[in-house]
């Protein structure tokens, strides 16, 4: 591998590159190591651009949300990168990737980028690989960034972290209100929509959780809506729109919370790295063989987890 | 059990889908849980897509191999379209494969377009698997 050319790459991913900047995305999912100045770099030029970030239950209207938003966001002259997540099969590690299928209208549209990216097995990296994806399309100067992935498992949801304003999107389908209040997730949106609208208990789902939020009170500084969509009509999108527009706002004001915010987010990044390196390093080369004897000693019980823990790190 | 852990296990990245008014989406879309059940990403956008749609898909992806299903046919006039268009958009490198019913006197024609794996009625699931190595120079574990 050649070494990289910092400017030059920086320089066509400004001037809009598409196969520089797919190729490299490949690389940033294959975790590899000859980026990371390119990617110390990304992150010193990054900051520009709002990343949305969009979760909610398998089935919820994700895909159709987020294609809905795209038009309404190029009917405003908007440029808008999209980088959606799906599961990768934990038995084959395939993964069918088919988020594009619903936002199959944007293909051919030099002002959207859609890039899928398959989350790849539990052992960290699809935050670090969907964070570093984020520093790269945001050098590429996209208006808006949005980053959409099922809210199921841990590995998922921690990408949501990268984002600056969370859009959860819940159905009227999915279990009754109890359902909805009880589930963590809850507390990661900045803002709800209740999507499949015409739902006749779409409006008792969006009060239980206009209710919730309620009680969660202004801790910081910002109190979460509430709105009903309607992905396949578009009912809603505008809405929502405004609402994205009104947390950049928020964001732009160098309030206490919104630094506290920006602090968590970066404590998070630190300790993903810190993981994903810790994994690499004891799954590979000379730890990894190293390893072995200790590992068939926990199994006879003649040594304990713990302390072969300690031993690889103190 | 996948070894995410090992940053040169790069993955296969397939992309499949079909071009024009053929809604006959069945087998594209059993070719697409085998190829998963085989570990590779399929990249799947389904039925309706336009030529430059796809080859904006194909180069926005990193897509390492290119996969068509055709029940209609038309397809010698859809994989010359493509094949221009990738020409065209400097993404010719991308290897094409094409499955469904297609003639076996069309075979030639479509090699000559570009078309580096035919795989007609009676193709097995390893004939492709064997193709999508071979093609993107990268070993399924």
């Amino acid at each position: 591998m050649e070494p990289l050319d910092l400017e030059q790459i920086i320089s066509a991913l400004r001037a809009g590159e598409l196969r520089t900047a797919a190729r490299l995305i490949s690389r940033i999912e294959n975790n590899d190591p000859e980026l990371l100045p390119l990617l110390k770099k990304l992150y010193l030029l990054g900051g520009n651009t709002q990343v949305v970030g969009i979760t909610g239950p398998p089935g919820a209207g994700k895909s159709t949300l987020v294609n809905q938003l795209v038009s309404s966001y190029r009917q405003n002259d908007k440029r808008v990168a999209v980088l959606a997540v799906d599961p990768s099969s934990p038995f084959s590690g395939g993964a069918i990737l088919g988020d594009r299928v619903r936002m199959s209208r944007h293909d051919a549209d030099p002002g959207v980028f859609i890039r899928s990216m398959a989350s790849r097995g539990s052992l960290g990296g699809l935050a670090n690989a969907a964070a570093d994806t984020i520093s790269l399309l945001d050098i590429m100067g996209w208006d808006l960034i949005i980053v959409e992935t099922v809210g199921v498992g841990q590995n998922e949801l921690e990408i949501m972290r990268h984002a600056d304003t969370v859009v959860l999107i819940q159905t009227p389908e999915s279990g009754d209100a109890v359902q909805a209040v009880k589930a963590g997730v809850l507390e990661i949106g900045d803002i709800f929509a209740v999507n499949k609208a015409d739902h006749h208990d779409a409006d008792k789902l969006a009060a239980a959780i206009a209710d919730m939020v309620a009680s969660k009170g202004l801790v910081e500084g910002w109190i979460p809506e509430v709105i009903k969509t309607e992905a396949v009509s578009g009912k809603g999108i505008d809405e929502l729109m405004t609402h994205i527009g009104a947390h950049q706002n928020f964001l732009k004001d160098s309030t206490p919370a919104v630094r506290a915010r920006n602090l968590q987010k970066v404590r998070f990044r630190v300790l993903d790295i810190c993981k994903q390196n810790a994994t690499r390093k004891l799954l590979e080369g000379q730890y990894a063989s190293d390893i072995e004897p200790k590992l068939s000693a926990v199994v006879d019980r003649e040594s304990d987890p713990y302390t072969v823990a300690a031993e690889l790190i103190d | 059990m996948n070894d995410s852990a090992n940053p040169q296990s790069g993955k296969i990245r397939c992309l499949l889908g079909m071009l024009g008014t053929d809604v006959h989406s069945k087998g594209i879309r059993t070719l697409a849980q085998l190829l998963r059940d085989a570990g590779i990403e399929v990249i799947y956008i389904g039925e309706h897509n336009t030529v430059p749609g796809m080859v904006r898909s194909i180069i926005v992806e990193d897509a390492d191999v290119v996969g068509l299903s055709f029940l209609s046919s038309n397809y010698l006039d859809y994989c010359e379209q493509l094949r221009d268009e990738m020409r065209d958009a400097g993404a010719s490198d991308t290897p094409v494969m094409v499955g469904g019913i297609i003639h076996q006197e069309d075979y030639e024609a479509l090699g000559a377009l570009g078309v580096s794996g035919i795989f007609g009625p009676g193709s097995t699931t390893q004939d492709v698997l064997d193709f999508l190595q071979q093609a993107t120079g990268k070993t399924l574990n």
